[in-house]
């Protein structure tokens, strides 16, 4: 019997839940469940098979040369390793994963750029009592009063008061 | 205020350098120079500084020097009298309506002006209050945005173990299967050795019956009619025996 894998990377599934985004925890929860399944279906298993006692079976049966056949034959027997088709596309996966989580991280950063130049403008304005109207209209455009539309005093519809 | 202009220019005309702990607010200086002053400097908390309620203090400040403490107020009196004894200021009904006018808005102001002055500055603060409000919250929910960004960047970065994991959960799937078919194949041949064994044993079994069942049949037959009377007749003899020995033991 030959071909062992040993590419089992170890999982840290604590950090791996705490990056987990709160609606999709559920769909962490099943992928872990599964994943407990499958190593504990493993380790289940022993690792090499149990040994044939040959002399013993060699004195027990008696038809001649059977035992040496099948010792023959066991021992030249190769078990196929089974085939690996899903790893291939778990790769591509990731790749379209990278692509866009880097297009992903790239908006975000946008977003933090426009948040922290909104940021910016807030810390930098005067205090309140400091300001004219005027002041106050440049800093917040929707305090203007339009005195095209309201030409007369209040400058705005009575039910806005 | 344009008499305090009045006043002050007039002072640093006379260059008398006095003004000192006098002059309490900023001087603003307006339009003096080409450049403009930008931010404007804020508008000062109060206004300046009033004797009486009537009277610059600047021009008190002005005559110190010359006059004293008490400069002013003989100007004042000096005025009053000559204006009076000239008759330049005539007394007539007009002068008590005046009079008590000024009496009735001096108690006045006196009595509710602070009230109401707190009431106007409370509106203001109130307005001013509300946009802080707003300001706040805005920086509020944009530092909370930031930090939100950065969580989910942080989050992003753990991709690579999700695939780990399902390439974690595919090697011990194959793994698993390839432990089961080496199993499987010793168990069979096992099985099939252990079943030649059992066979044998089994035809073990089944001559050594048939041989004992064989013995037995052929003993059987083999005991003739003459020897049965035989032994049949020497039974009897024996119990016959037997029966009297213990018939005389008895």
């Amino acid at each position: 019997m030959a071909g062992r894998r040993v590419a089992l990377k170890a999982i840290d599934w604590v950090a791996f839940a705490e990056r987990v985004p709160p609606n999709q925890k559920s769909m962490f929860n099943a992928l872990k469940t599964r994943s407990d399944g499958i190593a504990a279906k493993l380790s289940s298993l022993p690792e090499t098979a149990a040994a044939i006692d040959w002399s013993y079976y060699r004195t027990a049966v008696a038809k001649a040369g059977m035992v040496d056949e099948f010792e023959k034959k066991f021992k030249a027997l190769q078990i196929p390793e089974p085939v690996d088709t899903q790893t291939n596309a778990i790769n591509s996966q990731e790749v379209e994963a990278n692509k866009s989580a880097t297009a992903y991280i790239e908006a975000s950063k946008a977003r933090v750029a426009e948040y922290e130049k909104r940021l910016a403008k807030f810390q930098n304005m005067i205090p309140f009592d400091q300001m004219t109207i005027e002041d106050l209209n440049d800093a917040f455009p929707e305090t203007k009063l339009d005195k095209a539309k309201y030409p007369y005093w209040p400058h705005k519809p009575i039910a806005d008061l | 205020m344009l008499s305090r202009l009045v006043f002050v220019s007039g002072n640093a005309l006379k260059s008398s350098g006095a003004l000192g702990a006098g002059l309490v607010q900023a001087s603003r200086s307006l339009h003096t120079s080409s450049q403009s002053l930008a931010p404007v400097p804020p508008l000062p908390e109060t206004g300046g500084k009033v004797r009486h309620g009537l009277f610059p203090e600047e021009l008190f400040q002005l005559l110190y020097p010359k006059t004293g403490v008490t400069g002013p107020y003989m100007l004042g009196t000096g005025l009053l009298v000559y204006l009076l004894s000239k008759e330049i200021y005539v007394i007539n009904h007009e002068t008590f309506v005046a009079a008590s006018i000024a009496a009735v808005v001096v108690y006045s102001i006196k009595k509710f002006g602070p009230s109401v002055a707190a009431f106007a500055d409370k509106l203001n603060e109130e307005k001013v209050a509300k946009a802080q409000e707003v300001k706040d919250l805005a920086m509020a929910s944009l530092a909370q945005g930031i930090e939100n960004e950065k969580k989910e960047q942080w989050r992003v970065e753990g991709r690579s173990m999700l695939f780990d994991a399902k390439r974690n959960n595919v090697a011990m799937l194959l793994e698993t299967n390839y432990r089961e078919r080496l199993h499987m194949v010793t168990n069979e041949v096992k099985r099939r050795l252990d079943y030649q064994i059992a066979l044998q044993d089994l035809h073990r079994r089944m001559e050594q019956e048939h041989m004992v069942n064989w013995v037995e049949k052929s003993v059987v037959s083999s005991i003739t009619p003459q020897q049965e009377k035989e032994s049949i007749a020497k039974c009897i003899a024996d119990l016959k025996a037997l029966a009297k020995t213990t018939q005389a033991r008895a």
